[in-house]
């Protein structure tokens, strides 16, 4: 099955995301099959960026967002 | 790319290629909720911070786990999966980690003086750009009771 994850990046101390969609066996080192956004909490206020008709086609061909990555999406407006 | 605030105090939305009509899901969710997903987002960041710091502490079999569900956001059951042990023991190793973390950050308060490092830094950052434009030295001043709050701190 192929997840949308959110995916750690960015130096020590600086927290960085990215959102991901990735096969659910892809292995921890983390190869993705194509990356539909950018969540930065190091800006005040967060940024959360989104392609959203990325997000929509991905979820629709049955990607399945993880509670996280659902979260954000909720807040984007998209889900 | 279109803009726009949904929560003016949390979190800015891009997103790319949008029509105007989906824009107003967000605001149609309740406030609190919206709150609620925001904190559990907040709780991510707090926690990928703690390992940044203390995260070298926790023993391996342990930071593995930790690492996947805080950073790499697997599931509970996908880590118990992985890892052939139960659902209920990954979600125990989690918490137990998070306890311990949060237990240095108590002792040691390196996050704390870290943050209010960097705040003082930047602070003197902006200074040090404005004095070089306006050469007024009289600032300097500031920059002095700054690094004197730096020196506490650490």
């Amino acid at each position: 099955m192929v997840k949308i994850r959110l995916k750690r990046m960015g130096q020590k101390k600086a927290p960085f995301y990215r959102v991901v969609v990735a096969d659910e066996r892809s292995p921890r080192d983390g190869r993705f099959i194509e990356e539909i956004g950018t969540y930065d909490p190091n800006q005040e206020p967060s940024v959360f960026n989104i392609n959203e008709e990325a997000a929509k086609k991905w979820i629709a061909n049955g990607a399945k967002p993880t509670d996280t990555v659902n979260k954000l999406l909720k807040i984007a407006g998209i889900l | 790319m279109s803009k726009k605030i949904l929560d003016s105090k949390k979190y800015i939305v891009y997103t790319t290629i949008c029509k105007e009509k989906n824009f107003t899901g967000g605001a149609f969710m309740e406030k609190e909720k919206r709150q609620k997903d925001a904190d559990t987002l907040e709780h991510i960041v707090e926690m990928s911070l703690l390992y940044d710091f203390y995260g070298a502490l926790l023993k391996e079999h342990k930071r593995e786990i930790f690492e996947d569900y805080i950073l790499n956001d697997y599931s509970l059951s996908e880590i118990a999966t992985i890892k052939g042990i139960s659902r209920q023991g990954v979600h125990d190793i989690v918490k137990r980690c998070s306890k311990e973390l949060e237990r240095y950050e108590d002792n040691l308060h390196l996050i704390d003086k870290f943050r209010k490092t960097k705040e003082s830094v930047n602070e003197i950052h902006t200074i040090a750009v404005r004095v070089k434009e306006t050469k007024n030295i009289d600032e300097i001043a500031k920059i002095e009771e700054l690094s004197n709050q730096i020196l506490e701190v650490i």
